[in-house]
């Protein structure tokens, strides 16, 4: 069994990834494997998505006689992808307290 | 299903969608770019992952606020080409991809044709190299026989060259047969189911 992802989660993760080093689609999806199950067909709405808003740009560079595109992290991509973290760690904690029992004296509601 | 199979399905979904020209072709160029990425060898694996095109395009549309159209009725790309086109599109994008189907014709159908003919021309190369061969081997060993005689060294050398290519032959049959004609017959025929997917396309988009 596993977690379902979100689409919010999925774009903070893809930011991510592009955050540490411009990468191509292909790419992406591999990374994003190690952690979910994902498609190529799932990525592309994804990049689309971070493209119009403006958090990813794309630029096409050549790789064995074709083009390949590559995309690069925007300034705005960048402070949205600190926001999603900053959301992560919250959301992370407060999921922990319950499934892990984690910071039980904070909740001992009974 | 093979990459151009999936990217042709893909195409169509998108367009019956009715997104704009450019959007499709950027999806395109991704998934293209996709297959390449996996590796030639992968074709048939990688469209497998990725599930069936229309669904792949049903996501596609729902991203960029196209609600998805009904699913068509399916349609069997390997039908024999429909040269006609009908004109009186009946929107911009059909009217955009006629256009430019049209406007190309001169160009990819030349390509087309010399595609296909160098394929033929290969076939008939090799059928008459094996041919050639033949007739130079059993020339050759009847020759040596009957020089045997009259000149028995010329008649064993002539002798030895015969079964020398007779043997060739032999080993070359399978391969050739089994395989090299059959693939360039069958090089055709993926050429032609092609071009029927796409004057395919165009019909079904008139009606």
């Amino acid at each position: 069994m596993g977690f379902s992802i979100n689409a919010g989660l999925l774009d903070a993760m893809v930011l991510s990834i592009v955050q540490n080093n411009d990468t191509y689609g292909y790419e992406i999806t591999q990374y994003l494997r190690k952690a979910v199950d994902i498609s190529e067909s799932t990525l592309y709405p994804v990049l689309r998505r971070l493209q119009k808003g403006e958090l990813l740009e794309t630029y096409d560079k050549e790789f064995m006689g074709r083009n390949r595109r590559y995309y690069r992290i925007t300034p705005q991509g960048n402070d949205s992808l600190e926001e999603y973290r900053e959301e992560w760690r919250s959301h992370k904690k407060k999921i922990d307290s319950i499934l892990l029992n984690e910071g039980a004296e904070s909740n001992e509601q009974t | 299903m093979n990459k151009l199979e999936f990217l042709t399905r893909l195409r169509n979904s998108l367009e019956r969608g009715g997104m704009p020209v450019e959007d499709i072709n950027d999806a395109l160029t991704y998934y293209e770019e996709v297959f390449m990425d996996a590796g030639f060898g992968k074709e048939e694996e990688t469209a497998a992952s990725m599930g069936a095109p229309e669904d792949v395009a049903v996501n596609i549309l729902r991203e960029s606020g196209i609600t998805p159209p009904p699913p068509p009725v399916p349609q069997n790309i390997a039908q024999a080409p429909q040269p006609q086109q009908k004109k009186k599109p009946s929107g911009g994008a059909i009217a955009a991809s006629i256009i430019i189907g049209v406007l190309t014709f001169p160009i990819w159908l030349p390509v087309l044709i010399v595609a296909v003919v160098m394929l033929f021309v290969i076939i008939v190369v090799l059928f008459s190299l094996i041919f050639a061969f033949i007739a130079a081997g059993i020339g050759l060993i009847v020759g040596g026989i009957a020089a045997l005689f009259e000149a028995p060294s010329v008649a064993l050398m002539a002798l030895g060259a015969g079964l020398i290519i007779t043997g060739l032959v032999i080993l070359l049959c399978k391969p050739v047969f089994g395989a090299a004609i059959p693939a360039c017959g069958r090089g055709i025929k993926k050429l032609f189911t092609w071009v029927g997917g796409l004057f395919k396309k165009g019909g079904k988009e008139n009606v």
